[in-house]
């Protein structure tokens, strides 16, 4: 047996032969191409921050404007390039807080209720042998307040009239003045011109703008957060509910193409409407990213015997 | 003896008409409900086009039908004490809708501040013991309900 098995093995080892195989991990480097001599370049590419911008509008001013009982708040610029970049750092709302309040040079002013006023952050780069440097912050005011607001005080949730609070006008965009950087007179930083945004809100998609509407009571009712520049709408990246009573709701959030639905189970007080506000976000390369405000009261109506 | 073969009948005819006053005041309470009901229902009924083109509250333009409709199905619960089909009291009913407010009604004579649905309607009631005691055998009720949103 021993003999046999010996006999096998013997025949099977005379029998083999090496496989021809290829070896994908073979390294022999014989047919490697000549490796290329590459030229140094003449101006290494340096990768600016994200969302980084060349200015073509300069800061000028902040500037506060009354007509009537609107006051508005907003930023002058002047066309004009300095060779210098920006990006946005923050777009707050009405009385938001950032954590860049303080650090503009221009700082942010209030409403007349102690209110911040909304606008976007920016800081201000320059393009020097290390990189993009940064340089300074500054604030680009967009508000507007209705006097009469002033003298009401407001219930959270419930007001006693259909009212705009203080909203985001859409004022041209502007640039910033970079105050600290030494290499340069004068640094300038600015945004791409931006449009006036109209926020309104609707109750079907293409309905018109409505500041109130009345609801029966129990009822479901949705809400279009839309957004406008000039006659033209444009896309709303996501809505959110911030203030108000937004009762049964089924979403505070949502996409630009979800509406706000909810219904009413409880009634306001006499008199009294809810009050919802929205605050919308727009991200297009015509308006850039930004938010506005928008607000609609809404009245509960429930049906009930005359006697 | 003689005393209660004189008294019993009238003691009967007493009760029996106590108790149809009673079965009355159920019936007429039932057919006043469902009035009401009727037009909570169509007040309920909101036009969305009008709200939104305008965001105000106006009644659908259907509403008298669905006033209709409804007064019909809540009599339908009560047809045994109906000295008539349903759907024929709901069908002679006179049922108004005001979509807009302010408005008069001419009926009436009252002034509505929000949008109404009047209902209107003479509703016959069986009474057989009034039948069986010389009296009518069917008594008419009249309703009226207004339902408003407020």
């Amino acid at each position: 047996m021993k003999c046999r098995a010996g006999a096998i093995f013997t025949i099977l080892l005379l029998w083999s032969s090496p496989a021809l195989a290829w070896d994908p991990s073979r390294e022999d480097g014989g047919d490697a191409p000549p490796e290329v001599e590459r030229e140094p370049d003449p101006a290494p590419f340096i990768a600016p921050p994200p969302g980084t911008y060349y200015v073509t509008d300069t800061y000028v001013a902040d500037v506060v404007t009354s007509t009537g009982a609107l006051t508005t708040y907003s930023t002058t610029t002047v066309h004009e390039s300095t060779g210098s970049y920006a990006r946005v750092l923050d777009t707050v709302g009405t009385g938001a807080s950032s954590a860049f309040d303080g650090s503009a040079f221009n700082g942010r002013r209030t409403l007349g209720d102690g209110r911040s006023v909304a606008g976007t952050y920016y800081e201000n780069y320059v393009l020097g042998a290390d990189g993009f440097v940064p340089v300074s912050i500054v604030f680009f005011q967009d508000d507007a307040e209705l006097a009469r607001l002033l003298s009401g005080t407001p219930v959270p949730g419930v007001n006693t009239a259909p009212s705009i609070p203080a909203t985001t006008s859409a004022t041209p965009r502007p640039s910033a003045r970079a105050c600290c950087a030494t290499e340069r007179p004068v640094v300038t930083i600015a945004s791409p011109t931006r449009a006036p945004i109209q926020p309104r809100i609707s109750l079907i998609p293409l309905g018109g703008p409505l500041a109130t509407i009345e609801k029966i009571r129990g009822r479901a009712v949705s809400l279009y957060p839309r957004a406008f520049v000039g006659d033209r709408e444009v896309r709303v990246r996501s809505w959110t509910v911030i203030a108000g009573d937004a009762g049964e709701a089924v979403l505070t959030t949502g996409s630009g193409a979800v509406p706000f639905r909810t219904s009413w189970r409880h009634l306001a007080p006499p008199g009294a409407v809810f009050d919802v506000v929205f605050r919308i976000e727009v991200d297009t390369p015509e308006t850039g990213h930004r938010t506005i405000d928008a607000a609609i009261g809404v009245v509960v109506r429930s049906p009930a015997l005359e006697r | 003896m003689v005393l209660t073969l004189v008294l019993a009948p009238l003691l009967l005819i007493t009760l029996a008409g106590v108790l149809q006053l009673g079965a009355l005041r159920v019936a007429a309470a039932r057919v006043r409900a469902a009035a009401d009901l009727a037009a909570l229902v169509a007040v309920n009924d909101q036009d969305d086009v009008e709200l939104a083109r305008s965001g105000t509250l106006r009644l659908s333009a259907d509403a008298v039908e669905v006033a209709r409709e409804y007064f019909a199905r809540e009599l339908d619960l009560s047809s045994t004490l109906l000295g008539s089909a349903a759907d024929e009291i709901a069908a002679a009913a006179d049922i108004a809708a005001y979509p807009a407010a302010p408005a008069h009604d001419a009926r009436t004579g009252a002034r509505y501040d929000r949008p109404t649905v009047r209902i209107a309607a003479r509703v016959p009631v069986k009474t057989p013991v009034f039948g069986a005691l010389a009296f009518r055998p069917v008594t008419t009720i009249d309703v009226l309900s207004v339902s408003s949103p407020r």
